[in-house]
């Protein structure tokens, strides 16, 4: 029905007090991407205000040389909160909330492609957050900067359980993270309205796309990272710990081959909203869609291939630096691509300096001296000298702040008249957007000269040198105006919520899908879609005499293709990222061999038959799955029934290949090789069993005769890939546990 | 040996290569006459002469596992590539051959010459045999040109789509970055003949103590080259996709002028 519109009802609901407890529970529950969008940020909301207090009180323990308002070790608490808060729980939540929002709307979709899994990546957030956070009820916060370097992450030097809540925590919202980015993929692949082809994609939508891929590229690898550091900690492993070969630098590098991609995970959604908003205040398409499109392509691809740039004070020997410096500069050719085609797009627009539009200037201007600073880094004898000092501190802060805040702030003030159907006020929201300026600068330009002068990031108070008492206190100062902006900025969204102008569906005169429907948009989203031709649709219909250039064929009747086998097959890219992180992990450590036990102790004869097993399961399952599409019941509850045996058989031979190891006295904490053994079969065993799981539920529907007349074949299907990509994991662990020391 | 003097003596006159490049050139003018692209095809023979005639193969025959590196991405994805490049637009295989345009065969034969070249054994046995030696750079040229097919094939139809090239591509590069990060970080020799070379040359002492070579670090170049640059490649590969598919009319516009 249209007209009712969620937040309107809300709206009226909240003064009801009858009405409340029913809305309550319909937010708590909901799977409509729209809401679980508002809960995303309304999360972010709530962790952006502690994560900037404990902002505030580290810049008030630093105002003044020698200071002892905080102690150091409460300072390191707060440090790596700041750090964990601000990127996990407030960037990454508040983007996708985003993202959740507007790129169904944009391609004209009802929904996300599985509105279930989106609701299960929402809640990780709280989740996550509440896990980091009760590690102050559980012995203190971790207290080890939220790069968690190792060894002092490990046992012996951070004993308190901070930091393994710290892991868990992250691993959770890792979680979150992939499976809303797996989400973002089925989306724009299989849910596009009919006309919306790739190539007519919006760029927001675009480069969110292309983010979803580097997110269930680098998010597993740090998951990865996590599980080990956790096996460290909680069983006694040997990873990361120098005492028994373990290798602190593997950390780092695991760490940062996430950490790098990373920044691009925040700041390319970043992009895709200033990719919106400068083409619709400059009045003027945007110059280069397909440049802006396709360098965002050269970002992801490059990004995953730089981390080495993080480790150039690590001493990783000059051939690994030259290389990395190398390849680091070539991020910035991209990079440029971008801010070139957002300032010709400016350029001869009639510009309106409207609060979203002062947001994207500011974040031009912002971006280009990060980008500038940040390409400094690139030059290794730089590096050395800049890179542990307040310049890198003002450095990423002019990324994180400078461009992806501001953009978020103009963000949220373009879309939230969809959201809401009211307009925020643009008198608050001006003064949100100078405060923030003045106060951004004010903190952070000054700490670039900090850090020429010398003085070292991490450390909780300073020396009273010539200058930096001055600059502290500038720098801090600062601190307080961003304060009020974010009040500010808080006080217009509640006060607007409820009083602002009335919206109307498209109020900036844009061009994109969202703003084709009413402000907010009904539950299903559209009532009836524009003709979709060319990149502005909108444009199209409002200027009939004179429509954008059709963009590539005009092909409606495309079929898209099933969104179970994209999820799926996004779900299995990233499980391939996670195993090849532990595979290449277990050949770290298997080519530097400890004493102890070693790959003698496996039986391999015995490992191959039950290999064979494992492999047959996938034949018996492809029979299985024929029987299910020719709708012979009997032979595909058999088939599966035996694919079902065989995977337990496998598991059965692991067991007891464990048990054979437990007997003479091997576990996971003997030496660097078991620790990696076990924790390479143990996540591959896992998996096996979670298919299990999955392939019995299956089997208990197809036997309560769930599958009757092709019901749920595709949802079958991907199941089975799933299973024969556990198949594939094992071919690979065989080879390399087994099959490798044979060859020596 | 000084490096001025390495540089300017090392030039190698191996008739084999001249020989064949000859007859390639010749065979290529007879098949397609002017129909092919000729400056591709010559392209490919430079980059095959300099491979092997340059100081360049004095180094990667004996001394420097990076050499051999390099030697070995020229071989595999540069010449193969012009090659591809340089055919008549009307070409295609026929029925016997048809088998290798299937794109996992394609894919297998890129990454797989990666992978299987650098095995310990074959690597060794590839540095000190000429006969396997001779085996290794026709395996690297077929696989590389079998690779490139799916991406450069001379006809729009034979190749993939822009958005399924651009997956072929990446996993292609994914794949090899992992083998360049084994070789980077792998202490131990994967090619143990270059950590003692036979000095042929007399050139080991510039090379360990000028140039700053040790075999550690060689190793290590040679890993980060095919891990980096190579990574290069294929990033402008998949660019170059994306450029097809923004730019790609209709496909009913493309003829094929036979």
């Amino acid at each position: 029905m249209n007209g009712t519109s969620t937040i309107t009802e809300f709206r009226d609901a909240v003064l009801d007090p009858a009405k409340r407890a029913h809305y309550r529970l319909a937010w708590l529950s909901t799977v409509d991407h729209k809401r679980i969008a508002v809960l995303y940020m309304m999360t972010a909301l709530v962790f952006f205000i502690i994560g900037g207090t404990e902002a505030l009180f580290m810049r008030l323990q630093l105002a003044v040389p020698n200071n002892h308002f905080l102690q150091p070790d409460t300072f390191n608490q707060l440090f790596t909160m700041h750090g964990t808060t601000m990127i996990f729980l407030v960037v990454m939540p508040v983007l996708f909330g985003l993202v959740n929002y507007v790129l169904p709307l944009q391609i004209g979709a009802r929904d996300m492609a599985f509105p279930r899994l989106n609701a299960f990546g929402f809640w990780c957030v709280p989740f996550g957050g509440i896990l980091l956070h009760f590690s102050v009820l559980a012995g203190g916060a971790p207290a080890v900067g939220w790069f968690s370097y190792t060894p002092l992450s490990e046992t012996p030097y951070s004993s308190s359980p901070g930091v393994d809540y710290w892991a868990v925590a992250l691993f959770v919202l890792g979680i979150g993270s992939i499976s809303f980015a797996i989400n973002t993929i089925a989306t724009v692949i299989s849910l596009r309205g009919p006309g919306m082809t790739m190539r007519r994609l919006p760029l927001f939508t675009w480069i969110n796309f292309v983010n979803a891929f580097i997110i269930i590229f680098a998010l597993p690898v740090l998951n990865a990272n996590l599980a080990m550091i956790l096996i460290d900690r909680q069983l006694q492993g040997h990873f990361f710990l120098p005492i028994g070969g373990g290798s602190p630098v593997l950390w780092q590098h695991i760490f940062w081959a996430f950490g790098h991609p990373e920044v691009y995970i925040m700041a390319l959604p970043a992009f895709g909203i200033v990719s919106e908003i400068i083409p619709v205040f400059s009045r003027k398409p945007i110059f280069g869609y397909e440049f802006v499109a396709a360098s965002s392509v050269a970002i992801a691809v490059l990004s995953l291939g730089v981390w080495g740039h993080h480790m150039f004070t690590v001493g990783m020997g000059r051939p690994l630096d030259v290389f990395f410096a190398i390849s680091s500069m070539l991020i910035a050719i991209p990079t440029g691509v971008k801010v070139l085609n957002w300032t010709a797009t400016m350029l001869g627009g009639r510009i309106r300096f409207d609060v979203p539009m002062l947001c994207c200037i500011a974040f031009l201007i912002q971006f280009l001296v990060a980008g500038l600073t940040g390409i400094s880094h690139a030059s290794v004898a730089l590096d050395w000298q800049t890179k542990n000092s307040y310049f890198l501190v003002a450095h990423f802060h002019f990324v994180a702040v400078g461009a992806i805040v501001f953009a978020v702030i103009g963000g949220l003030q373009y879309w939230f008249p969809k959201m809401s159907g009211r307009m925020l006020s643009e008198r608050l929201g001006k003064w949100t957007f100078w405060l923030m300026v003045i106060g951004f600068n004010m903190t952070f330009v000054i700490q670039h000269f900090l850090g020429l002068l010398g003085m070292p990031r991490r450390v909780y108070t300073y020396p009273d040198l010539l200058h930096w008492g001055w600059m502290n206190m500038l720098s801090t100062s600062g601190v307080f105006f961003m304060s009020a902006a974010a009040l500010i900025l808080v006080w217009n969204l509640a006060t607007s919520f409820f009083r602002g102008k009335v919206a109307g569906d498209n109020p900036w005169d844009a061009w994109t899908l969202e703003w084709a429907t009413t402000s907010p948009p009904p539950h299903e989203n559209f009532v009836a879609l524009p003709p979709i031709r060319s990149r502005r649709p909108l444009w199209d219909l409002a200027n009939p005499d004179r429509p954008d250039p059709i963009v590539g064929e005009n092909s409606a009747a495309v079929t898209l293709p099933d969104h179970n086998k994209v999820g799926i097959l996004s779900f299995i890219l990233s499980e391939a990222g996670f195993f090849a992180a532990l595979i290449l992990a277990y050949l770290y450590f298997y080519a530097r061999p400890q004493a102890g036990p070693g790959p003698k102790e496996l039986d391999v004869p015995r490992t191959l038959v039950f290999s064979v097993c494992l492999f047959a399961s996938s034949f018996t399952f492809w029979r299985s799955e024929v029987a299910l599409t020719k709708q012979r019941r009997g032979s595909m509850l058999g088939w599966l029934t035996l694919t079902i045996l065989l995977g337990g058989i496998f598991l059965v031979g692991q067991g007891t290949e464990y048990w054979k190891l437990f007997q003479t006295g091997v576990d996971l904490s003997t030496n660097l090789f078991s620790t990696t053994f076990f924790t390479l079969t143990g996540f591959h065993g896992l998996h096996v069993l979670l298919g299990l799981i999955a392939l019995l539920i299956f089997l208990w529907a197809a036997w309560e005769g769930d599958f009757a007349s092709g019901r749920r074949e595709s949802a079958f299907k991907s199941v089975g890939y799933y299973w024969h990509f556990v198949d594939v994991v094992w071919v690979f662990v065989l080879l390399t546990v087994y099959i490798l020391p044979l060859l020596r | 040996m000084t490096t001025y003097q390495f540089f300017t003596t090392a030039w190698t006159w191996n008739s084999i290569v001249f020989i064949l490049s000859a007859v390639a050139s010749v065979g290529y003018f007879l098949a397609f006459g002017q129909r092919g692209r000729p400056l591709f095809f010559a392209a490919a023979v430079v980059v095959f002469l300099f491979a092997f005639l340059s100081p360049f193969n004095a180094l990667a025959s004996s001394y420097l596992f990076s050499a051999h590196m390099l030697q070995h991405i020229l071989l595999v994805l540069i010449v193969p590539a012009l090659l591809v490049l340089s055919l008549p637009r009307s070409f295609s295989l026929r029925p016997p051959l048809t088998f290798l345009t299937q794109p996992l065969i394609g894919w297998i034969a890129g990454v797989g010459a990666m992978w299987l070249w650098h095995a310990p054994t074959l690597c060794n046995a590839a540095a000190t045999s000429r006969t396997v030696s001779a085996i290794q750079t026709t395996s690297l040229l077929l696989m590389g040109s079998v690779f490139w097919w799916q991406v450069l094939a001379p006809r729009e139809e034979q190749r993939l789509s822009p958005p399924a090239g651009i997956v072929y591509l990446f996993t292609a590069c994914t794949a090899c970055s992992v083998l360049g990060i084994i070789l980077t970080f792998a202490p131990v020799s994967i090619c143990p003949v270059y950590q003692h070379p036979v000095d042929r040359l007399g050139m080991l002492s510039t090379i360990r103590s000028d140039w700053g070579l040790t075999s550690d670090r060689d190793q290590q170049i040679g890993g980060l080259l095919m891990w980096v640059p190579m990574c290069a490649i294929y990033v402008t590969a998949i660019l170059a996709q994306l450029a097809r598919w923004h730019s790609c009319p209709a496909p009913q516009t493309e003829k094929s002028n036979a």
